[in-house]
């Protein structure tokens, strides 16, 4: 599924990684979290070799992946719940999260009774509030109507730099990877290998003002040409 | 700006195949009346038909038959010992097959390895209808109280050990994979992720086995017994005393009834986060 394909990235980078459907990028999501084994291949990590980041990673995905029998309170717990963490001492973090993110007076309500972007957002705290080292992102908020998108792209953004994160996203909105990402991976179909990494010049303080950065169309039409040249080598069923 | 619509044909629909008859009786009030009148239409006509010799009374008895026995039966305290005991025997069954069965199914979730071999065992014994034990079980277990819990056990735990084991197959991946993510043992895994998600699966066995408890205590009475409601109805439709057959069955369906609310307000007080919507249906 995949084949030669290496990559590296920053402290507090934000990478995005887009490339043709089934191109195995969810793959290499679940290689780093440590869902699966690689036949082949390795990960370092600060300069160590390592098998996974497992427990290491905050992953994030299309579905809010909210436990349903839990509240929004005990949802964001969970990840500290597993790391041991002392009941008050992750409490009181949890409460200084739902604040900072507008869920406060929401941590009694269970998943069901949320909006989708609440719901996101929910994941996405209960990611965060574990502090970990990388946040994998595999495509977040396509499942979100545009408006909730932008704006959760922002709190996102907010989020990452209060927090000083690395974030690898994967997307298949180029849109969204040019107004969120310092780099951008492409990758090639089937086998996935990394065709162009592109550095992301764009100094703006918002996803929003961000695309309307002069440069922006530029990128924007940089990876479409990219990922274009792709849907003519490979025709069939491959859709971006 | 303005917008113009011609005819409105699906809206026009939607008002007409609404029924205003119905929609008036469709409240609480209004159900329990027509379910009040079926109820004593039915034994009015039973009763009639009785009384002008169109059904035999000696063969399915008379309401009125049943009523003042029922009275009497209650007066006595005979219908009460009567009904303690086949409640604890099934309560008994049930409990203790339920959570049996349960443990066992989802303790098979742990091992892949031994979920799959012992699974054609599982379908061998569920294949077996279970009452054809009961005349062995009473040969092992005698008379008494041990073996109709017994024949309730054996009704309950398999069908609370299949629905336990298929939920916990069924347990959402993706939670489960999340959890890995953060750093989760298998444990952790077992006990907040896939635990909680069976739990509407295994109160839903709660349902069908506080039937088949009774279905045990009944049928453990049938064989051999000197109490219970089902000794009641095995030794008075002997005697083609029909009447007392009919008490110890309304009684029987009584209890059923009571037990049935119970578990829903077991389910109530267990699964907050299901009832937190309040539309549970689609409208057709």
């Amino acid at each position: 599924m995949l084949e030669d394909l290496s990559f590296s990235i920053n402290e507090r980078d934000f990478v995005s990684i887009i490339g043709p459907s089934g191109c195995g990028k969810t793959t290499i999501f679940n290689i780093i979290a440590g869902l699966l084994e690689p036949d082949s291949g390795s990960i370092l990590y600060r300069g160590e070799e390592i098998e996974s980041l497992r427990g290491r990673v905050g992953y994030m995905m299309q579905k809010d992946l909210l436990f349903p029998w839990r509240t929004v309170l005990q949802n964001v717990l969970l990840g500290l719940e597993m790391k041991g963490v002392a009941r008050e001492v992750a409490e009181a973090r949890a409460h200084e999260y739902l604040k900072q993110f507008g869920l406060a007076g929401f941590e009694n309500a269970y998943p069901k009774t949320l909006s989708g972007g609440m719901r996101q957002r929910v994941a996405l705290i209960r990611t965060l509030i574990m502090d970990p080292d990388i946040l994998l992102l595999d495509e977040p908020f396509s499942a979100l109507d545009y408006q909730t998108r932008l704006y959760l792209e922002g709190v996102l953004k907010d989020a990452v730099e209060t927090y000083n994160k690395t974030v690898i996203l994967v997307t298949h909105d180029i849109d969204e990877a040019v107004a969120l990402s310092k780099r951008v991976v492409v990758l090639s179909g089937r086998p996935a290998r990394v065709k162009t990494v592109h550095t992301i010049d764009i100094d703006a303080r918002s996803p929003i003002a961000a695309r309307s950065d002069s440069q922006f169309s530029g990128y924007f039409h940089a990876l479409c040409a990219e990922l274009d040249i792709q849907t003519e080598k490979t025709p069939a069923g491959t859709t971006t | 700006m303005t917008i113009v619509i011609r005819d409105t044909p699906s809206l026009q629909k939607r008002k007409r195949r609404a029924a205003p008859r119905l929609a008036a009786l469709d409240t609480t009030i209004g159900r329990a009346l027509v379910q009040a009148v079926a109820v004593a239409a039915f034994f009015a006509a039973w009763e009639l038909g009785v009384r002008l010799g169109w059904i035999s009374n000696f063969l399915v008895g008379s309401p009125v038959g049943i009523f003042n026995l029922t009275i009497r039966l209650i007066a006595n305290g005979e219908l009460l010992v009567d009904t303690s005991y086949t409640l604890f025997e099934a309560i008994l069954g049930f409990v203790i097959g339920t959570i049996m069965g349960s443990l066992l199914g989802l303790a098979l979730w742990y091992s892949v390895f031994v979920a799959r071999l012992v699974e054609p065992f599982i379908v061998a014994i569920n294949s077996v209808p279970k009452i054809a034990l009961a005349p062995i079980i009473v040969l092992w277990f005698g008379t008494g109280l041990v073996s109709k819990v017994a024949l309730s056990v054996s009704l309950t735990a398999i069908v609370a050990l299949i629905a336990a084991y298929q939920a916990a197959k069924d347990a959402d991946t993706d939670l489960q994979s999340l959890l890995i993510s953060m750093g989760a043992t298998k444990h952790q895994v077992f006990f907040k992720a896939v635990v909680p998600s069976t739990l509407p699966a295994i109160i839903a066995t709660f349902r069908i086995n506080i039937g088949f408890g009774l279905v045990g205590a009944v049928v453990g009475e049938f064989i051999s017994s000197q109490h219970g409601l089902g000794h009641m109805i095995f030794t008075a439709s002997s005697l083609y005393d029909l009447n007392t057959v009919w008490v110890g069955l309304f009684t029987l369906m009584v209890i059923g009834f009571i037990l049935y609310y119970v578990i829903d307000i077991i389910e109530r007080a267990t699964l907050p986060w299901k009832l937190s919507s309040t539309t549970h249906q689609v409208q057709v």
